[in-house]
């Protein structure tokens, strides 16, 4: 696994904002890649980047200069339609906050992507029950979020993040709102989903506990970034 | 597309008591445009003249509420044709008004009666929209004709103005008369026109001739002519199939010497009418280009708020969306379809809720302008509601469906953490 073919390949990416008149450099020439099938856990104090980062690997937003290649996908270059589109079927994204849609049942929030893709109502069924099967959610198939405990709708999260079958799963903070037991769950899982399904899985986080589970640490540091640091660290999990 | 309209609907619950507000101003607007558009559409109605079928009326020259004698009528319906170049019209009918009171004690609209005098036998084909009733209908106010004919008292009711006035067919009325004053008359109400025939829910007929015995026995009766009676019809009408017939016959009118006193004029059908409601113009007007305009503009504004804070409580959501794949224009057609779902659908009810209510319940909208006093609501209407609450809602919602659109997802998840 370690000499996979690289997935994530981020070469030289500069990030800026501009709040009012000022340019807050985020991102300075950063450089990384990620071998297919690898568990990457990126960690740093507040304000570091990791987010941004995370964001523009996941195409969710575009570099102020330098690349960002996908597997054959440029995706540094695409448009926002375009974006949309390679997200539906390349990325997964879980969020600390879950974000599940608070009128849909569980069923209903995992089948939301799928409804971007053209696929019979038998197939779209099939996957969202086999998703939600594979995070243990079996029995909770039409309760609304409102219903359901944090570490649950975590899952639905995680499943509405693979519905899809992407390669790329990312992950901001996904265990930074749950308690000690949901949390390890839920990185337990994201473990099955990498070792299993041979699942890409780069995950931001401030626990070093989390960080322990993946195959590789990267340490981003300096709030403002103002030098790029890059510092990674192997650890076995 | 049929899985985004689903989601649509699933928003709509979101907020139940805002979707059910806002359908609800939607409604009572819609039920405004719509009562006005009604009064609009029948004045249009009226004063446009049909294309192959060019009505003339022969009225007083210099008073609008003048009448002419009996003496006009003989060579009015032939149009004041004498040699034989002269053009002849097609159809002629005469117009006299007859109102009155059945209880002279009590002026109460259910006991006041209007009634137009005219030849019955001209009715299918002199009054508008008769003439396109289906064959059961046709058969049936022919037949009520023919009774009037041999009853010269015999009157055709409409049948909201009979249910009014509480009265059957076959019933027997008599009318202390108000445009004739003095003149009582005795009536028998032999049908009613049918129901197909909306626009005559209130209007009745009766026989001139029966109008003219009346007079001619009030002055025989007190050896002294009825004030009213000296000129009691209001005007004459022909009908020609185009508007050169049209002109070369008005032009033989106006300078027929048998017209002096009063002089008469001429006026195509719709123009008449709108001589007529000269008077309301400015209302009109203010109907047209400031009420309808101004209730439209309110609708937009209220759809607009309700779906703009829609799209503000939702940034985060519309991200999460946004990040699940949606393109731009997929969000904007979430947004704008959550709108334009309430606007058409609520636009639609209201229309048909105006409709039922207007014309079933109220029994119309009471405005009394010359010899219609009340307007029905026509059944267009629907459309108008589909595509009123459907353009408010598209107008209304257009610019938050636009910045929806532009949610930009790194701005709504830039949290520092
Ligand atoms: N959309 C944005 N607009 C302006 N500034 C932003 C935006 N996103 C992030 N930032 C700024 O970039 C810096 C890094 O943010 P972020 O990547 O979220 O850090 P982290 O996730 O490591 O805490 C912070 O100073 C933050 O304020
Ligand atoms: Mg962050």
């Amino acid at each position: 696994m370690a000499e996979a073919e690289a997935i994530v390949r981020v070469n030289g990416v500069h990030k800026y904002f501009t709040r009012g008149s000022e340019r807050v450099d985020v991102l300075q020439g950063l450089s990384l890649s990620v071998p297919n099938g690898e568990f990457l856990a990126l960690m740093g104090p507040s304000g570091s980047g990791k987010t941004t980062l995370l964001n523009l690997i996941a195409g969710l937003d575009t570099p102020s200069s330098g690349e960002v290649w996908i597997g054959s996908d440029l995706i540094s270059k695409m448009s926002e339609s375009q974006l949309a589109t390679w997200r539906t079927r390349n990325v997964g994204f879980i969020f600390q906050f879950y974000h599940l849609l608070a009128v849909l049942t569980a069923y209903e929030n995992v089948e939301l992507p799928l409804l971007l893709l053209s696929m019979s109502a038998a197939e779209r069924k099939q996957r969202v029950l086999t998703a939600l099967d594979l995070v243990g959610l079996s029995d909770r198939l039409h309760h609304r979020p409102g219903q359901l405990s944090g570490g649950q709708q975590q899952r639905v999260g995680i499943a509405r993040a693979i519905v899809t079958d992407p390669t790329l799963i990312v992950a901001d903070e996904p265990t930074g709102d749950l308690d000690a037991k949901s949390a390890d769950d839920i990185l337990h899982l994201m473990g099955e989903l990498q070792r299993e399904l041979q699942k890409t899985i780069i995950m931001v986080t401030h626990d070093p506990k989390a960080a322990e589970r993946a195959g590789r640490t990267l340490h981003l540091e300096k709030g403002k970034l103002v030098h790029e640091e890059r510092r990674s660290k192997a650890t076995a999990s | 597309m049929f899985q985004l309209t689903r989601l649509i609907i699933k928003n709509l619950r979101r907020n139940v008591l805002r979707t059910v507000l806002t359908a609800l101003g939607t409604m009572v607007l819609v039920l405004a445009v719509t009562s006005v558009w009604s009064v609009l559409d029948f004045i249009d109605n009226q004063t446009a003249d049909k294309a192959n079928d060019f009505k003339i009326l022969i009225s007083d020259k210099n008073n609008a509420q003048g009448r002419l004698p009996r003496s006009y009528m003989e060579s009015m319906r032939r149009g004041a044709a004498r040699g034989s170049d002269d053009v002849v019209p097609d159809d002629y009918m005469t117009w006299a008004f007859y109102g009155g009171t059945l209880d002279p004690t009590k002026s109460s609209r259910e006991n006041f009666l209007f009634l137009i005098a005219c030849e019955p036998e001209k009715a299918p084909t002199m009054l508008d929209d008769l003439d396109q009733l289906g064959t059961a209908d046709t058969a049936r106010l022919n037949a009520a004709i023919e009774k009037m004919r041999k009853q010269p008292n015999g009157i055709i009711m409409g049948h909201e103005q009979l249910k009014l006035m509480n009265k059957e067919v076959g019933g027997r009325i008599t009318v202390n008369g108000l445009t004739f004053k003095g003149l009582n008359l005795e009536f028998e109400i032999v049908d009613t026109f049918p129901k197909s025939a909306q626009r005559y829910g209130q209007t009745s007929i009766m026989n001139i001739e029966y109008l003219f015995q009346g007079i001619d026995e009030y002055d025989a009766k007190n050896k002294t002519k009825l004030a009213s009676g000296v000129a009691p019809i209001a005007f004459e009408m022909l009908k020609v199939k185009n508007r050169q017939d049209y002109e070369r016959l008005a032009a033989q009118i106006v300078n027929s010497p048998l017209y002096t006193s009063p002089a008469v004029r001429c006026e195509s059908g719709g123009s008449a009418v709108s001589t007529f409601l000269a008077s309301w113009k400015d209302i009109f007007w203010g109907m047209r280009w400031l009420l309808s305009p101004a209730i439209l503009v309110t609708l937009s504004l209220v759809i607009a708020n309700a779906i703009s804070i829609s799209v503000r409580e939702r940034h985060q959501e519309i991200a999460v969306l946004k990040v699940l794949g949606f393109r731009p224009g997929q969000v904007m057609f979430l947004i704008l379809g959550e709108a334009m779902l309430i606007g058409m659908v609520s636009g639609l009810i209201s229309a048909g809720f105006t409709i039922l209510f207007v014309n079933k319940f109220v029994g119309g909208i009471p405005i009394p302008i010359a010899w219609f006093d009340r307007f029905f609501i026509p059944q267009v209407a629907l459309l108008w509601g589909l595509g009123i609450g459907g353009v408010t809602a598209f107008l209304g919602s257009i610019l938050p469906a636009w910045s929806a659109r532009g949610v930009r997802v790194a701005d709504v998840f830039a949290k520092v953490t």
